[in-house]
């Protein structure tokens, strides 16, 4: 055992440059998660916010937490594979539609459902004493979305992208599979070698990119979350526990 | 309560039927077990299909596990009495067991022989089929560079990228060999799949400008593919053979082992080939390949 951890140090030792090497792997690993993120993001948070300010939408939720959370993303990989292949032999500027295609659609899938989610209930949980006074200030609806309802909900749409960020990252060494060439390559070429120290190294590397994420995200998130008035003011006056005093 | 005795009952019958399913699974036929494994490419789940459906129409039980993984993980199983048979390949077994086969079927076999020794393992009869290790460019890059055997590829160093296996850097047969024999350097190494969608999307796409395939492969063919000849005989005598455990073979007595030789007797290389194509290209199901093989020669109805 003590051998072992000792060769996986020594990999650490040699793997890093090159384009077999942990950095270059790690930045495409990022680059395909962030991508997925940010596609994701753009497609399913602007509906979601909409139509929780409207109330509307709970059975579309519903609807998308379970078809989302049964649907595996390897199988989205395989299915995917063919077709962004038979679009490769149209489209001039994709060569082969192996790689980075095929896992980004299973990604993007991935991650809809649950910044779909995120985002709706953040938003309609928002209380409605708070809209009705909005509204009574006179504010429109989509003053009360952007300034009323968005910035309360921040902690759970924060809560919802952390998670989403994980689960991407932490789903994307599947790409190997397709031959992209990220950290999965670790995991997958070390298996088809049955070298265990490469495996291992591997899997140590995909934790640490997503625990990595996990930091981030909730360090941004701790940032954006505004402080209510109550906390603030136990701030200004040094007490340390008092209950809300409003 | 009346609802919770009759859910009751429901999950008990439920339970019931479902582990009758299971037991009734797995093969026809009340004879002996026979399970046969086979690696991670169409080819080997053809041939495992066509041994395994022989068999069962014998009479015995056959319980397939196909799709395993690499040799790496196939031939431990089959030490280890996870699986009694698999198909494999003369050339590269004896260069996996630790010998050095040669271009010749017959003098390869016997050194396979004697390379299992007296151990667990025992190879039956070869089969006149092989299935070798080939590099294969784009009809447009063999025109381009005038490329026609392997050994053209050397004018080219550092400039090509290959593709093929993950495995392929590390066994004496794939890249090694190409660099040892031919003195060849490619620019990179793209690890895909073995011989299958991903290999042949990439050298399509330009993503590689050789890939490994193997000789029996039918999309060679059938894409208007190159496979550069073997000009300074890299790759040996690769013929199918099947092999098994030595008791295995004791179990089931000469009838089985009979019947097994008669089957890989009639398998050529021109064939396998075309089952390959069907399979790739026409995405016919190995099973249904399978049985027309074998009615075709006569084996069932």
């Amino acid at each position: 055992m003590i051998d072992f951890l000792g060769e996986v140090v020594s990999w650490f030792g040699d793997n890093w440059w090159g384009p077999t090497g942990i950095v270059w792997r790690s930045r495409q690993h990022f680059e395909l998660s962030g991508a997925a993120l940010i596609t994701a993001a753009v497609l399913a948070m602007p509906p979601a916010a909409w139509l929780g300010h409207r109330g509307r939408g709970t059975g579309l939720v519903t609807a998308l937490v379970n078809a989302g959370r049964a649907i595996p993303t390897f199988g989205i990989v395989a299915l995917a594979l063919p077709i962004t292949i038979r679009i490769a032999d149209v489209v001039p500027w994709m060569s082969s539609g192996i790689g980075f295609p095929a896992i980004y659609v299973a990604l993007v899938a991935l991650a809809l459902p649950p910044l779909f989610i995120h985002t709706h209930t953040g938003i309609l949980s928002v209380s409605t004493d708070v809209v009705e006074a909005a509204t009574g200030l006179g504010m429109t609806p989509r003053q009360i979305l952007q300034r009323i309802e968005l910035p309360l909900a921040v902690p759970v749409i924060m809560t919802g992208i952390r998670v989403t960020a994980v689960q991407v990252v932490a789903t994307a060494p599947l790409g190997a599979l397709v031959a992209h060439n990220a950290l999965g390559r670790f995991i997958i070429d070390g298996f088809a070698v049955r070298d265990s120290v490469r495996v291992f190294a591997g899997a140590v590397l995909v934790a640490a990119a997503a625990l990595l994420t996990d930091a981030v995200f909730g360090a941004v998130e701790r940032r954006l979350t505004p402080r209510t008035r109550s906390e603030s003011a136990t701030r200004r006056s040094g007490v340390r526990n008092t209950t809300a005093v409003g | 309560m009346r609802t919770s005795r009759r859910s009751g009952a429901v999950g008990a019958i439920a339970i019931a039927v479902a582990l009758l399913a299971s037991a009734c699974g797995g093969g026809s036929g009340d004879g002996p077990t026979v399970t046969i494994g086979s690696t991670n490419f169409g080819e080997q789940l053809i041939l495992g299909e066509i041994y395994a459906q022989v068999l069962e129409a014998e009479g015995y039980t056959v319980e397939r596990r196909f799709n395993l993984g690499d040799r790496d993980i196939v031939a431990p199983a089959l030490r280890d009495g996870e699986i009694d048979l698999m198909v494999e390949y003369t050339g590269s077994l004896l260069t996996y067991e630790g010998g050095t086969p040669s271009s010749d079927s017959d003098a390869t076999y016997a050194a396979l022989i004697a390379a299992l020794g007296p151990q667990e393992l025992s190879a039956l009869d070869y089969g006149p089929a092989q299935d070798k290790n080939g590099l294969v460019v784009t009809a447009e890059t063999a025109q381009a560079l005038g490329l026609a055997t392997v050994s053209d590829l050397a004018a080219h160093n550092g400039t090509l990228i290959f593709g093929g296996p993950p495995e392929c850097p590390e066994r004496p047969l794939c890249l090694p060999g190409y660099e040892e024999v031919y003195g060849l350097e490619f620019a990179d190494f793209l690890p895909l799949d073995v011989g299958g969608p991903l290999t042949v999307a990439a050298l399509a796409g330009g993503d590689i400008d050789v890939a490994l395939l193997f000789t029996s492969d039918g999309v060679i063919a059938a894409r208007g593919l190159v496979l550069l000849e073997d000009d300074m005989g890299l790759q040996p005598a690769e013929n199918i053979v099947p092999v098994l455990r030595q008791e295995v073979i004791d179990a089931h007595g000469q009838d089985f082992v009979d019947l097994i030789n008669r089957v890989s007797a009639l398998i050529t290389t021109a064939e396998l080939r075309e089952l390959n194509k069907r399979y790739g290209i026409d995405a016919v199901d190995a099973e249904v390949l399978a049985r027309e093989w074998l009615q075709a020669n006569g084996f069932v109805d």
